[in-house]
C-alpha cells in the first residue's frame, strides 16, 4: 500500500513539475511565444527571430543584475513575480494541456481556472502600483481597468458552453465539446471569448497597459533581470493557457495532441491576423468598447441558448 | 524634486530617453488621471555647435558640415546655403544644375514624408502601416542611390552647381519606383482615411485651427493642414520652381487626420513634379565658377525644407571662412503648437500629437541667451559659458 | 466604416518570401555611382592640394618630396573620410575617384585606416622620413 501512495505522490509531483505542468508547459509557453512573433514577422513581410529566441532572452534576463528601486517593499518586488508564475502554472493542472485530459478536476473548477489567471494580471497591476515611478503607476491603472472590463465578458462567455453541458467542471465540458462544434452554434460566444482572450493577455490591439510609446513598459518597468524573465515566463504559459481553454470549449475539444496542436495554432493564427490589422485603442476606447458591447453580446447569447434549450425540452 | 505626487497630478516626463522619440528632448507633462493638464518643454540635448563650428571652416566644406544637422533633410540644408553663397557671390547657377537640385530635393521628401508615414503609424500602435511604408521607402533610397552614390547625405550639391547627372538608364528607373510608390501611396491614403481603429486615433485629436496656427506661427504640412496656405515654393519660388510650380495642398480640419491627409498628397504632388522634371529636363552643364573668396555681404535664403521653411542666414566678411552662419528649422515653429494642443488631451494621444507635427530634434537645437544683466551678450566665450555652467548647477544643487 | 484595410497586404505576404536582404549570405549589386574607399592616379597629380584643402574631414593630405620631379605622396585616412566627394571634383586633373566596389572597410584595429599613396620608391622616402622624425621627438604627443 505505501508504494502505491508514494508512486501516487511522485506522479502528481512529475505531474506538477514536468510534465505536463511546470517545465514542459515553460517550454511550451517559449515555443508559442515564437510562433506568435514569426507569424507576426511573416505577415509584416519579414523575417522574425529564429526558434531559439524567447529561450534565448529568459537565459539573458535571468544572468542579469536585478535591479530593486527605492521606495518599494522589497518582499511585494521580490514576491509577485514568483505567484504570477505559480498562479499561471497551477491553472494549467485543470486544463486539458497537450490534448490529454486534465491531470486534476473537481466541480467548480472552470472558476478556478479563470481566476488563476488574472491572478498573473492582479500580481502585475500591484506590481506596478509597488514602485514610485510614474510610468508603472499610471501601468497598473490602466492593467487594473482592462481587467475589470475584461474579465466579465470573458468569464461569461466561458460559461456558455458550461450552461449547454450543465456542469462547472472543466473535464466533463471538454468531453462534451469533443463531439459537438460550438463554435458553429455559439458564434457570437466564441467572438466574445477571441476577444476577451485578447485583452485578457493584453495583445495587441488592445495592448494599452503596456504601450511602448507612452508608457514605456507599464507595470513592468521597474522590473529587470529575474523578476522580469519570470513575468514574461508567466506571460506565455498565460497564453498556452487560455488558448487551450477557449479552442477546446469552442473548436470541438482535444482528443489528443495532433489536434492540440493544429487547433491552438489556428486560434493562434486568427489573432495574429487582428494584431497586425488594427491600431491600438487607447484605454478609454477599449473598455468603453468592450465593457458595454462584451457584456451585451454575451448576454444576448445566453438568451439565444436558454430560449433554444427551453424550446428542445 | 518632482517626484512627489501633488494632490491628484502627477509630473510625467517624456524623455529625454522615452520609446516615443527617436531623439532626445525633455516634456514634462502633469497630468491629472489621463488628463494633461500641462506640459512644458525642454530642448538642447542635440547641441553640437555647428553654426559655431562653421565659422572655422571655408565655404567648400561647411557644405557637409551643413548637410549634416539632419540626417532625413540633408540635401535641402546643403542646398539652403549653396543658393545664400551663390548670391552673395554674385553667380548665376545653369538652369540644368538648379533642376538636378530640385529633383533630388523632391526625392527627398518623399523619402521624409515616407519614413514620418511610419513613425507616426508606430506611435499610434499601427506596426503593420509602419513595417510597410518603410519596406517602400527602401525603393526611394535605392533610387536616391542609384543617382548619388549614398543614401542618407546624398551630397550632390557643390558651390556653383551639382555633382551629378542623369542620363535615360537613371531617368527610366526613377520613373519604375515611381509608378510602384504611387500605387502605394495611394493605398496608404485610403488606408489612413478610412480605418475605422486608426480613425479613432486620429480623427477629431489634435485640432488646430486657423488662426491658432496663424498665432503660433505654424509652417510647413502643420499649417497647411490648418488652411493656412504657407509654403515656401509656392509665395517665393526659389531654384528651378519657378519652371515647375507646385500646387499647394491645403486641407480645412486641422486635425491629426489632416496632416497625415496632407502629407500623403504632398507625396502625389511631389511625384507629379518629379515626372514633369524628367521629361523635359533642360540641357547644359553642371556646374559653374566659383571663387574662393566670397565678396563681403550678408543674405538669407528661405527654402521649403519637408517640415516647413528652413531659413538661413550668411555673412561674409571677404575671407574664405563666413562670419556668421545662422540656421534657423521649421521644428522649432512648430513645437510651441504641441504644448497648446497637448492640454486637455489624454496621454496616450501626445506621443501622437508630438509625431504630427514630423519633430527633427537634431534641426532645431539652437542657443539663443536672453541675459539682461549683461550689456553686450552677443559674444561668449568658452570661458563665459563654462563660468554659467558651474552657476546653474551651484544654484540649482540637488 | 471599414476596418483591416491591410487585409491584402497581409494575406499576400503570408505566403511570400520576406523582403529582407540576408546579408551577408546575399549581396546586392553596388550602383555605379556608390561613392567607396578613395583611388588616386598619381600620373596626372600637380600637388596643389586642393583636395586636402577642402576635404571637410582633413581625411586627406598630399605631401610634396620634390615638386620640380612630381614626387607626391597622398596620405588619405579612411577613418576620417565622410565620402562625400568633394575632392574628386576640386581636383582640376581628375586624379581622385571613389571605389563603387570596394565599400566594406569596417575593421577592428585602427592603424589599418591610413593608406599611403605614390610610387614605391617614394613611399618609402616618405615612411623613412617620418620614423626618423618620431624618433627624434619621442615625447611629442
Amino acid at each position: 500500500m505505501e508504494s502505491s501512495i508514494t508512486m501516487d505522490i511522485l506522479d502528481k509531483i512529475f505531474t506538477l513539475l514536468i510534465f505536463p505542468g511546470g517545465l514542459f508547459l515553460l517550454i511550451l509557453g517559449l515555443a508559442y511565444e515564437w510562433v506568435d512573433r514569426k507569424l507576426l514577422a511573416q505577415l509584416q513581410n519579414r523575417i522574425g527571430p529564429r526558434w531559439f529566441q524567447p529561450l534565448a532572452d529568459v537565459i539573458k534576463l535571468l544572468a542579469k543584475e536585478e535591479v530593486i528601486p527605492e521606495g518599494v517593499n522589497p518582499w511585494l518586488f521580490i514576491g509577485l513575480p514568483i505567484i504570477a508564475l505559480a498562479g499561471s502554472l497551477t491553472a494549467a493542472l485543470y486544463t486539458p494541456l497537450v490534448g490529454l485530459p486534465p491531470s486534476h478536476s473537481f466541480p467548480g473548477d472552470l472558476i478556478v481556472t479563470v481566476y488563476l489567471l488574472s491572478l498573473l494580471t492582479l500580481c502585475m497591476g500591484l506590481a506596478g502600483s509597488n514602485t514610485l515611478d510614474r510610468f508603472s503607476l499610471m501601468g497598473a491603472t490602466r492593467t487594473l481597468t482592462q481587467l475589470f472590463s475584461y474579465e466579465a465578458p470573458f468569464m461569461l462567455s466561458l460559461l456558455g458552453p458550461a450552461i449547454v453541458v450543465g456542469s462547472w467542471r472543466i473535464a466533463d465540458i471538454t468531453s462534451y465539446t469533443e463531439n459537438h462544434w460550438l463554435l458553429l452554434s455559439q458564434p457570437i460566444g466564441f467572438l466574445v471569448a477571441l476577444i476577451g482572450l485578447i485583452g485578457k493577455l493584453e495583445m495587441p490591439p488592445l495592448d494599452a497597459p503596456e504601450a511602448e510609446t507612452e508608457i514605456v513598459a507599464g507595470a513592468m518597468t521597474e522590473y529587470s533581470g529575474r523578476g522580469y524573465a519570470l513575468f514574461r515566463l508567466a506571460k506565455g504559459a498565460e497564453l498556452v493557457v487560455g488558448l487551450t481553454l477557449v479552442a477546446s470549449f469552442y473548436m470541438g475539444g482535444m482528443a489528443n495532441p495532433l489536434l492540440f496542436l493544429l487547433k491552438t495554432l489556428l486560434l493562434l493564427l486568427v489573432m495574429v491576423g487582428l494584431q497586425t490589422l488594427i491600431t491600438r485603442l487607447r484605454i478609454d476606447q477599449t473598455v468603453g468598447l468592450w465593457w458595454r458591447y462584451g457584456t451585451l453580446l454575451v448576454l444576448v447569447q445566453w438568451l439565444g441558448m436558454i430560449i433554444w434549450k427551453g424550446v428542445a425540452s | 524634486m518632482e517626484s512627489k505626487r501633488q494632490d491628484e497630478r502627477f509630473i510625467i516626463p517624456i524623455g529625454p530617453q522615452h520609446p516615443a522619440l527617436k531623439e532626445p528632448a525633455h516634456f514634462r507633462i502633469t497630468v491629472d488621471g489621463e488628463i494633461i493638464t500641462n506640459a512644458v518643454v525642454r530642448l538642447g540635448y542635440a547641441h553640437r555647435g555647428i553654426e559655431k563650428a562653421t565659422e572655422s571652416r571655408n565655404w567648400v566644406q561647411n557644405i557637409y558640415l551643413v548637410e549634416r544637422i539632419c540626417g532625413i533633410c540633408s540635401h535641402i540644408h546643403a542646398t539652403a546655403y549653396c543658393l545664400g553663397v551663390e548670391r552673395l557671390a554674385g553667380v548665376e547657377v545653369p538652369p540644368r544644375a538648379q533642376t538636378l537640385r530640385v529633383l533630388v530635393a523632391e526625392l527627398e521628401r518623399i523619402h521624409s514624408h515616407l519614413l514620418w508615414l511610419g513613425v507616426a503609424a508606430h506611435e499610434a500602435g499601427f506596426d503593420t502601416l509602419f513595417m510597410y511604408s518603410w519596406r517602400d521607402r527602401e525603393t526611394v533610397m535605392d533610387l536616391l542611390e542609384n543617382v548619388s552614390g549614398n543614401r542618407v547625405n546624398y551630397s550632390v550639391n557643390l558651390l556653383g552647381g551639382v555633382k551629378i547627372d542623369i542620363d535615360n538608364q537613371i531617368s527610366d528607373t526613377i520613373r519604375e519606383g515611381l509608378a510602384f510608390l504611387e500605387e502605394r501611396t495611394l493605398h496608404y491614403l485610403d488606408v489612413v482615411s478610412n480605418d475605422m481603429a486608426f480613425l479613432q486615433r486620429t480623427r477629431g485629436i489634435g485640432v488646430l485651427t486657423r488662426s491658432q496656427a496663424d498665432v503660433l506661427g505654424c509652417v510647413g504640412p502643420v499649417a497647411r493642414a490648418s488652411n493656412v496656405p504657407r509654403d515656401v515654393r509656392v509665395e517665393a519660388p526659389y531654384g528651378a520652381y519657378q519652371q515647375y510650380p507646385v500646387n499647394i495642398v491645403l486641407v480645412e480640419k486641422g486635425d491629426l487626420e489632416a496632416r497625415f491627409i496632407v502629407r500623403l498628397k504632398e507625396l502625389l504632388e511631389s511625384y507629379r513634379i518629379i515626372r514633369e522634371i524628367l521629361d523635359t529636363l533642360p540641357p547644359g552643364e553642371l556646374t559653374t565658377r566659383m571663387p574662393r573668396r566670397i565678396k563681403e555681404g550678408e543674405t538669407i535664403s528661405r527654402v521649403e525644407a519637408p517640415r516647413g521653411e528652413l531659413f538661413y542666414f550668411i555673412k561674409s566678411n571677404g575671407t574664405d571662412t563666413p562670419e556668421r552662419v545662422k540656421v534657423r528649422t521649421p521644428t522649432i515653429c512648430n513645437m510651441l503648437s504641441v504644448l497648446k494642443l497637448a492640454v486637455g488631451h489624454q496621454l496616450a494621444d501626445l506621443p501622437m500629437i508630438l509625431a504630427g507635427i514630423d519633430p527633427c530634434f537634431s534641426c532645431n537645437d539652437r542657443v539663443a541667451i536672453i541675459d539682461h544683466r549683461r550689456k553686450s551678450p552677443e559674444i561668449w566665450t568658452w570661458q563665459d559659458l563654462r563660468q554659467y555652467g558651474i552657476e546653474y548647477y551651484n544654484g540649482h544643487s540637488r | 466604416m471599414k476596418i483591416g484595410l491591410m487585409f491584402r497586404d497581409i494575406s499576400t505576404s503570408l505566403f511570400q518570401r520576406p523582403v529582407t536582404e540576408r546579408y551577408p549570405y546575399e549581396r546586392k549589386g553596388t550602383p555605379n555611382r556608390l561613392r567607396g574607399k578613395l583611388k588616386w592616379n598619381l600620373e596626372s597629380c600637380t600637388g596643389c592640394g586642393l583636395c586636402g584643402l577642402d576635404c571637410p574631414a582633413n581625411a586627406i593630405q598630399v605631401h610634396v618630396l620634390d615638386r620640380k620631379e612630381k614626387r607626391f605622396i597622398l596620405e588619405y585616412h579612411a577613418d576620417r573620410c565622410t565620402f562625400c566627394a568633394q575632392c574628386v571634383h576640386s581636383c582640376r586633373q581628375g586624379c581622385i575617384d571613389l571605389s563603387n566596389t570596394d565599400w566594406e572597410l569596417a575593421a577592428l584595429d585602427g592603424d589599418v585606416f591610413r593608406f599611403i599613396f605614390g610610387v614605391q620608391a617614394n613611399v618609402d622616402e616618405f615612411l623613412v622620413g617620418e620614423s626618423s622624425a618620431d624618433t627624434e621627438s619621442p615625447t611629442s604627443e
